[in-house]
């Protein structure tokens, strides 16, 4: 249980390429955080080196403002879960989930309770005396995190992509476990994910990353509303936001042929602008029209792919009768549409 | 199809057994005959085919003509026992730093460094022989049992560290890192992490270290001169113009049979699974 600090964080590998560019950031004590980015964006990297398997290029990592920058893995009190699945093969599943405690000489029968408890809560009280090896992947995985949560005391629980390995029903079995245990123990903990849908669900704040940066960190509601680049919108929400090029007129802001527009604001340049809307935010009747080319449906809803003069763009609405080739008549509300310049978001 | 699938297969291994049995049979029943015997072909059956004679076995314990086997038998037993412990424990730790940590030693790297070890096992060993020997003299070691146990743990480790560093490589550093993260420091992350996981290796260097050790001739023969014998040594000394082909195959029997005691527990070892899924 700890706040983690990292002050002008910076990691190159040596070969010329930042994995991480400088960064400033906090992960608030007892919260739960969502990395997400594309694969070799350095999500990793970040973990390893809050969790001191890696030496920081420059920059320093601070736990409550003490700096650990130069301590070791073991004595930063840290649990990490790997993609793939660590057991100590000579082991039970008992005596590996006993291990942590064992190497920080807890009282035996403490360890007793813990084992047993955390066992309990991973469905793993039925195997604890079998030899770990002899467990399937994802159990196996289940006790990767089982070692990592039986120290009360650990600072934070740093999970790299560990639900790759589960089946899908047991994921969101086990993002519940962990939201449990987050709660119960007010553990820092940080998801590595692929997969917006659980960063989305787990995380109270999600980061996203790409090319080493950190583009954006907030809640899935920000991160929703306002994507700090065109980037994030991509990554974030499905069907993906609409992204329209668009054309600087005066004090106004509009896409060309399409209808769409907002007032500009001050000191915005002319060129290299982009007007976004979510497909969400898009309310049916209105002044806009646009040619349907495509439907499909997600969940109750369904999503309509439209052309507007040149531009095509996409809309979610109730499911209703529209078919391809029709008309459809849609408006977005002024305080859904954002203005990005170069990518980034203006207004 | 499949029965003529069996078939075959239970006769190669019929075939085989024999290949490797009848060396065994034909020192056994040779070790129990006399000149007689010897001379009058392969003969198989004690009484029917040749009058059975103890004369091999007992020139082998004290008797005329012959030499006292026990002490250099035990001589050779606490050599290669000792070489191949210190062997393996040095082997190993060298191995786990060799496969862990970075060193660098003038232009040398960690595989340079490993290829060094193995190094020492391509040159011929007579090349060592006169080195050896002044090196064992000014130490008084000469003619000794710790002199000998100091060469043979130089030649038993590298094959130690070679078996070792392999192994080492094998079992993925994530287990290290994980262990560190439990709260282990490089000592304990050895011996209670990767050490069980490397457990077959051991079995495998151990089993290299005591064959060679035991069937050393060249280092114990020219490292002594008549205190101390090892068992090749000794049996050497059983010849003469007329081969004593009777002392020789009990000797041979009885030069073979640790080892053959070693292979059958490393087998039931390899057997019970010890080795399955460790090495993947
Ligand atoms: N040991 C290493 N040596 C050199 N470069 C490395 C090393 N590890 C990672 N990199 C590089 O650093 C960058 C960031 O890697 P990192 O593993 O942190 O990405 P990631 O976001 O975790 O990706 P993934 O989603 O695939 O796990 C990548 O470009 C990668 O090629
Ligand atoms: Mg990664």
């Amino acid at each position: 249980m700890a706040e983690i600090r990292l002050a002008k964080l910076a990691h190159s590998y040596g070969n010329g390429t930042n994995a991480l560019k400088p960064l400033d950031m906090t992960w608030r004590d007892g919260g739960t955080y969502a990395l997400l980015g594309p694969s070799g964006c350095g999500k990793s990297t970040m973990l390893n080196i809050i969790s001191g398997l890696l030496k920081p290029s420059e920059g320093r990592v601070l736990f409550d403002g003490q700096d650990v920058t130069d301590k070791d893995t073991g004595a930063r009190n840290i649990a990490q879960v790997f993609q793939v699945p660590v057991i100590y093969r000579s082991m039970t599943v008992g005596e590996n989930l006993a291990f942590p405690l064992v190497c920080r000489r807890v009282p035996t029968p403490r360890i007793k309770a813990r084992v047993e408890a955390i066992a309990e809560r991973l469905g793993l009280s039925r195997h604890l005396n079998s030899r770990a090896v002899a467990l399937t992947a994802d159990q196996k995985q289940l006790i990767s995190l089982g070692r990592g949560l039986v120290r009360e005391d650990v600072s934070a629980v740093l999970l790299d992509e560990p639900l790759t390995v589960i089946d899908p029903q047991m994921k969101f079995e086990l993002r519940k476990i962990l939201k449990d245990i987050n709660r119960e123990f007010r553990l820092t903990m940080v998801l590595v994910t692929h997969d917006q849908n659980e960063a989305l669900t787990f995380a109270d704040t999600v980061v996203v990353m790409n090319h080493g940066e950190v583009i954006q960190a907030g809640t899935p509601q920000e991160l929703f509303e306002r994507p700090a680049t065109t980037h994030v919108g991509t990554f974030i929400g499905s069907p993906a936001m609409n992204f329209l090029p668009a054309v600087r007129e005066g004090d106004r802001v509009l896409v060309p042929g399409a209808g769409l527009s907002r007032t500009a604001p001050a000191d915005l340049p002319t060129t290299d602008l982009t007007l976004a809307f979510r497909p969400e935010h898009a309310v049916a009747g209105g002044p806009l029209a646009g040619t349907v080319t495509r439907i499909w449906f997600e969940g109750a809803d369904q999503v309509l792919a439209l052309s507007v003069g040149d531009a095509s763009l996409r809309i979610r609405a109730v499911a209703g009768a529209e078919t391809v080739g029709a008309i459809v008549r849609f408006d977005v509300p002024q305080d859904c549409l954002r203005l990005y310049h170069q990518g980034r978001l203006v207004a | 199809m499949k029965t003529l699938y069996l078939a075959l297969k239970y006769l190669a291994i019929a075939l085989w057994s024999a290949f490797v049995v009848f060396p065994f049979l034909w020192a056994l029943t040779t070790s129990f005959k006399s000149a007689n015997g010897v001379t009058g072909g392969a003969t198989w059956i004690p009484w029917v085919q040749y009058e059975p004679s103890l004369q091999g076995w007992q020139s082998l314990f004290g008797g005329v003509g012959g030499i006292n086997v026990v002490k250099p038998f035990y001589n050779s037993l606490v050599v290669t026992l000792s070489a191949s412990v210190i062997s393996i424990t040095l082997g190993t730790l060298a191995a786990y730093a060799l496969s862990r940590f970075t060193f660098r030693f003038l232009w040398m790297r960690n595989s340079d460094i490993t290829f060094f070890f193995i190094s020492q096992r391509i040159m011929p060993p007579i090349v060592l022989a006169i080195p050896f020997f002044l090196m064992l003299r000014s130490l008084g070691l000469l003619d000794s049992l710790p002199g000998l146990i100091l060469v043979y743990v130089a030649l038993l480790m590298p094959i130690a560290v070679w078996v070792m560093v392999d192994f080492f490589n094998g079992v993925p550093r994530g287990l290290d890192e994980m262990a560190w993260m439990d709260g282990c420091n490089p000592i304990t992350t050895f011996w209670r992490v990767i050490l069980p996981n490397a457990l077959p290796g051991l079995v495998v260097a151990g089993m290299f270290c005591i064959i060679f050790g035991w069937n050393d001739f060249f280092f114990a023969f020219t490292l002594t001169f008549t205190e101390t014998q090892l068992l090749p040594v000794a049996i050497v000394s059983l010849n003469s113009s007329v081969t004593p082909w009777w002392s020789l195959s009990a000797a041979a029997l009885v030069s073979i049979a640790p080892l053959v005691v070693l292979a059958f527990v490393v087998e039931r070892f390899l057997s019970k699974g010890g080795l399955a899924g460790a090495v993947r």
